[in-house]
């Protein structure tokens, strides 16, 4: 019987994980780095292919996942995470060595250099 | 997926390259979403934000503030800027009750265009007021949908009470360069508001 004919299931949206999200990230709801910011690209390392057995659920999913480089918020869409748990499990894997993160610069909103850069990089667009 | 990749090193992997990041603004509706679709790159994503907020409203029997817990959509795609930076888009719920999230997600953006539906002004408040607060550059886009304007954009302009330094354009979010011309005009009004700001300090 699927969830969704399940009468213990009535009134639950079949779509929705039954775990709740602290389970995934060991009962912690705020990332090492709470400042991780969506956008943040994430690649797998060496050290984190070379873990990739070692790893388990979500965490084995977004080493496998970064092979090619992508933003947290990716990572949460494709794995189907909230964002908050995708923070979370991003950030630990940085810590451990096993994702190379590369954040936003600082004070971006001031350096003119950058936005005359993406100006140029949407003008070309036709 | 083919696992096998991962016993080769990654050294010949491409450094990631530096994100930057708008946000796309407004209310239920406004055509968002078509917006970041018009131009991104990837079939547009949707994550979804797990939500606890306490709510403005106390709770008047047991004068407990009530605490609601909230799945938002967040939709989002990118943009190749060139070899070392990819833009991304946000779109972001408009909804004042949403607002924390926005904290969240304006935190490094280059700027923000609050999307208006022209025929629900209301809805655009909670945005408008919250990127005037947060000191954000932003960019008013009125979204053409049927290539006709409900009302003048002047009168759009008195009737959500922002001043001549706020930019207010319009533009049809279902075409790519019209999308490209309003990210362009929230770009260049940050970079406006910069020298402003130089200016003022001298």
């Amino acid at each position: 019987m699927s969830r969704a004919d399940d009468p213990r299931y009535a009134g639950i949206d079949p779509d929705v994980s039954p775990l709740r999200p602290y389970l995934l990230t060991s009962g912690r709801t705020q990332p090492v780095d709470q400042t991780l910011e969506v956008e943040a690209q994430v690649l797998t390392s060496q050290r984190g292919a070379a873990a990739h057995n070692s790893l388990t659920f979500e965490r084995r999913d977004i080493v496998e996942l970064c092979q090619v480089t992508m933003s947290v918020a990716e990572v949460a869409a494709i794995l189907g995470l909230h964002i908050g748990v995708a923070r979370v499990l991003v950030a630990d894997l940085a810590e451990l060595g096993y994702v190379i993160v590369r954040r936003p610069g600082t004070r971006l909103t001031q350096d003119i250099d950058m936005i005359e850069r993406v100006i140029r990089g949407l003008e070309a667009i036709s | 997926m083919d696992l096998r990749p991962l016993a080769e090193p990654i050294a010949g992997s491409r450094r990631p390259p530096t994100p930057v990041k708008i946000v796309i603004a407004g209310g239920f509706g406004v055509g968002k979403t078509t917006t970041v679709s018009a131009i991104s790159e990837i079939l547009p994503l949707t994550t979804e934000a797990l939500i606890t907020s306490v709510g403005a409203q106390v709770d008047p029997i047991g004068a407990v503030p009530a605490k609601t817990t909230t799945t938002v959509a967040l939709d989002f795609g990118c943009i190749t800027i060139d070899d070392d930076v990819k833009l991304y888009l946000f779109g972001t719920p408009g909804q004042d009750r949403f607002g924390f999230m926005w904290h969240d997600l304006i935190h490094g953006a280059l700027g923000a265009l609050v999307i208006v539906d022209t025929r629900r002004l209301d809805d655009s408040f909670p945005a408008v007021d919250y990127f005037e607060k947060a000191g954000v550059p932003f960019v008013i886009g009125i979204n053409v949908f049927d290539g006709n304007l409900a009302h003048d954009v002047a009168d759009v302009r008195w009737a959500l009470a922002i001043g001549d330094e706020v930019p207010l354009i319009t533009f049809d979010a279902r075409f790519k360069l019209s999308v490209r011309d309003a990210l362009l005009a929230v770009l260049r009004n940050t970079i406006d508001k910069n020298r402003t700001r130089a200016a003022t300090r001298q």
